[in-house]
């Protein structure tokens, strides 16, 4: 029993730590630029595509494609921040949610184009594969890998928005605009560059589950928005902090779930999301 | 004074440490045009923001007409007879002007919840509406988008839908603002025969010291979410402390 | 456009819908049944979107509670599909009364989140509860027996039948979303998209009225639903999933939020564009996309909106 609910913990975190490396992205967009992104998920799914397409061609080196896939997603964020969403900042909220899902339409036929519908096996990583024993029971290294990997993007996140020059010009935009734009902050500029900056950090989740999750499809684009809207929403939306706890929380609610009571996983994860919205509004995790 | 109709109680309000209402106690009474006055940052707008229900307060008492307020929502102070202008022009940008008059009328009339009848069917509605339109002069802009209106248009369109929901109580917050000399000679007009039949009581937040002489019957001046001074244009235009805090300024 | 045009052009549709009735094959007549029940879900859709400026996701759960309430009275207790499409509507409207009991109590994004929430609540039930809805298998054998009213028995057996039970539900909805957009009702809902706090201000319950038009709306897809059921004889559970919602707000965009015939215009584009771009290309929500970017960035009035502009700015001397 002990060995299980060890392993059902550990599941449930590394899954979760995939969530916040698009949650963490997705909620440091929404602090800046006020919108909430549906194509987030699709960056993610892209910095899969991208990074085994690298992976390939460059003779199957897993870093490589972690390197550089993410990189291009960062300049398809770029154009796409750049070219569209600025020309709808002044729209009211549906005009923006709208198009941001117009570019999942397209993000999904577009992969669908370039690598066919079907799924792609993926690779085994060098240096992190096999497996360890803990509790008893056999682990993936790799899952070990993406549980230290989580927290290191959130304590560099930390450090980045707290320690620097550029962090407290994207912490004061978020919590005034005026007074950004009175400062004299050069706002497109820093609105490109969060969200390229967001858009990375999806895509290098992406990455990371090519080895994970075995294959990819189009479709875990919009598994894994779902999944960082409910935790954004319970984090409280805009905080980073809170987007870290909530995805541990998803996580681990839903490998709980599926282990435990498969019947009930889905309805209490959005259960948990209504009722947060309902009662603390401001999140889960904000002070007062 | 004659009959109360708004009564505050020990009312409190601050946001942190900025205090802009401190064991305020005072009433309104029926047909006294009241003007509230007091440099920025008095407390005047969020006085009237508590009083209307917008901002709710953080201890004391609202009475209005002799029935406690103070807990109610905006709707059904309205529908008592509180109404509000607001200082920022804050109409229905998309509908013609008919239909922002329409829209509080059909709350008064009790008509608002009908889902099948045409609202060009019942009359009552629309002789109301082009009533109030008559009054402020709008009348011939009738169906035009309220957006598309000149400035000065738009501030009578914004006390004019304050109008249309016949209120008992009206608190118009700067309703001449930005108004050339002629429509402020028709909303002061306006202002005074409403008044003078007795229909509705008017409160004013007003900068231009001008108007508020000329038309108040009362005046309260507020500084720091105190009331400093209460009483006659007169009595105020003597109030040493009134001019230490506020016409001082103006005066010097 | 006047009035007078506007009857006219009403006729000439109802006119065209009735001859597609008599004389298409199978395949349009099919095209044309669905166009009309997409369009019944957007019309009253876009009461909420277009009229109240509410953007819900969650109405893909309504439309599914019309389709299984229909199905599952079909199943269980009586195939009167009056009767079924009763119930579906009854069941939509109370559970999208509930759920926007706590919806409306926030707006915009907030708004939004909650809808997708609460719909995706019931998608998991439809979902995990087999032994009533049958899980990941849908219900199927629902079948189309004949409506008896005392001795008069209709039968809507064939497609054409069904076509005209179809077109009849679609017409009373046609007409009674259009007495509710010039109602009172339907100009407070303009007014609380306009400026909700001076509506408040005005004396009105805003909670109330987006309460009360939420319902409608899920009333409305509640039908939408049931009468899909009854045309494909079968439901899936994938119609209560939030991407499902996306569709009435796609149609509503195209054809323009802030028209009345706006919904319908677009359920005939969709419907039919879809079905076109499915012939030629795999990737049809490739050009969809394409479509509602442009529709966004260049033409937010959408085709209704934009032609009626343009047709306004022609006839102006």
């Amino acid at each position: 029993m002990l060995q299980s609910l060890v392993h059902v913990c550990l599941a449930g975190i590394s899954a979760g730590m995939f969530i916040w490396l698009v949650a963490s992205g997705l909620t440091l967009v929404f602090g800046v630029l006020r919108v909430l992104n549906f194509a987030h998920g699709s960056f993610y799914m892209l910095g899969a595509y991208l990074c085994f397409a690298v992976l390939k061609a460059m003779g199957g080196n897993f870093w490589l494609g972690l390197l550089l896939g993410p990189l291009i997603v960062s300049v398809v964020g770029y154009v796409m921040e750049r070219y569209l969403l600025r020309l709808v900042y002044h729209l009211e909220l549906p005009y923006q949610l709208l198009l941001t899902f117009a570019m999942v339409l397209i993000f999904d036929d577009l992969v669908k184009m370039i690598w066919g519908a079907g799924s792609i096996g993926s690779p085994a990583v060098p240096g992190l594969s096999g497996s360890v024993s803990i509790a008893g029971r056999e682990f993936p290294v790799y899952n070990l890998f993406i549980i230290a990997v989580g927290p290191l993007v959130a304590l560099g996140l930390y450090g980045l928005l707290e320690k620097t020059w550029w962090g407290r010009i994207v912490r004061a935009s978020a919590s005034d605009r005026e007074m950004a734009l009175s400062i004299g902050v050069n706002v497109p500029l820093l609105y490109s560059g969060v969200f390229m900056f967001g858009a990375w950090l999806s895509a290098v989740g992406g990455a990371l589950a090519v080895p994970y999750v075995g294959l990819l499809t189009t479709g875990m684009g919009e598994a894994i928005i779902i999944s960082a809207f409910i935790v954004v929403v319970i984090g409280g939306l805009g905080s980073l902090k809170g987007a870290f706890l909530g995805s541990l929380i998803v996580g681990l609610l839903s490998s709980f779930g599926t282990r435990f009571m498969p019947m009930l996983d889905m309805f209490l994860t959005f259960g948990l999301m209504a009722a947060v919205l309902l009662w603390r509004p401001q999140g889960f995790f904000a002070e007062g | 004074m004659g009959e109360s109709l708004l009564d505050v109680r020990m009312l409190n309000k601050a946001f942190g440490t900025v205090v802009t209402a401190k064991d305020l106690n005072f009433s309104l009474y029926r047909g006294v045009i009241t003007s509230i006055i007091g440099p920025n940052g008095a407390g005047k707008s969020t006085l009237i923001n508590v009083l209307t229900g917008l901002l709710a307060a953080d201890s004391g008492e609202i009475w209005f007409q002799g029935r406690e307020v103070t807990n109610e929502p905006i709707h059904r102070r309205v529908k008592q007879g509180l109404g509000r202008s607001f200082q920022v022009v804050n109409v229905f940008g998309n509908l013609t002007l008919f239909e922002n008059l329409a829209i509080p009328v059909l709350a008064l009339k009790g008509r608002s919840k009908d889902m099948i009848k045409s609202i060009a069917r019942l009359k009552e509605v629309g002789e109301h509406v082009e009533m109030v339109l008559t009054q402020v002069g709008l009348l011939d802009k009738a169906y035009m988008v309220a957006r598309s209106l000149s400035h000065g248009d738009l501030r009578l369109l914004e006390v004019a839908i304050a109008l249309a929901a016949k209120p008992r109580l009206l608190f118009l917050d700067e309703p001449t603002a930005g108004m050339n000399p002629v429509e402020r000679s028709r909303i002061l007009e306006t202002i005074r025969q409403l008044s003078q039949t007795g229909e509705v009581t008017f409160v004013i937040v007003e900068h231009d010291m001008d108007i508020v002489f000329s038309l108040s019957d009362r005046v309260i001046a507020l500084h720091k979410g105190k009331i400093i001074g209460d009483g006659s244009p007169e009595q105020i235009k003597m109030n040493p402390q009134v001019r230490e805090v506020y016409l001082g300024e103006e005066v010097a | 456009m006047n009035q007078y045009w506007k009857y006219f052009l009403m006729l000439g549709c109802l006119g065209a819908l009735v001859g597609i009735g008599f004389v298409s094959g199978p395949f349009v007549l099919y095209l044309a049944t669905r166009i009309m029940i997409l369009s019944i879900f957007a019309l009253g859709y876009n009461l909420l979107l277009g009229r109240t400026g509410l953007l819900s996701f969650g109405h893909a759960a309504f439309f599914a509670t019309g389709a299984y309430g229909l199905a599952i009275t079909s199943i269980h207790i009586s195939a009167h599909p009056l009767l079924g499409i009763l119930i579906g509507v009854a069941a939509a409207a109370l559970l999208s009364l509930c759920i926007g009991f706590f919806c409306v109590r926030h707006t915009e994004i907030y708004f939004a989140m909650l809808t997708l929430a609460f719909g995706m609540m019931v998608f998991a039930l439809i979902w995990n509860l087999r032994s009533i809805t049958g899980g990941d298998d849908g219900l199927y054998g629902i079948s189309r027996t004949a409506i008896s009213l005392g001795i008069v028995k209709i039968p809507i057996r064939n497609d054409y039948q069904f076509y005209f039970f179809v077109l009849f539900f679609f017409m009373v909805s046609v007409f009674l979303i259009n007495r509710i957009y010039s109602s009172p009702f339907g100009l407070v809902l303009a007014g609380i998209r306009e400026n909700h706090i001076r509506a408040e201000f005005s004396g009105l319950s805003v909670k109330a009225y987006r309460l009360g038009v939420f319902t409608v709306s899920g009333a409305f897809a509640g039908l939408a639903g049931s009468l899909s059921a009854l045309l494909e004889s079968n439901v899936a559970p994938f119609s209560a999933h939030w991407t499902h919602s996306a569709e009435p707000v796609l149609v509503s965009l195209i054809g323009g939020l802030q028209t009345f015939s706006g919904p319908v215009v677009g359920s005939v584009i969709f419907v039919a564009l879809r079905e076109v771009l499915q012939r030629f290309t795999y990737n049809w929500m490739l050009w969809f996309g394409v479509l509602l970017l442009a529709i966004i960035i260049g033409f937010r009035g959408g085709v209704v909106g934009s032609i009626s502009e343009a047709f306004r700015r022609y006839s102006r001397p």
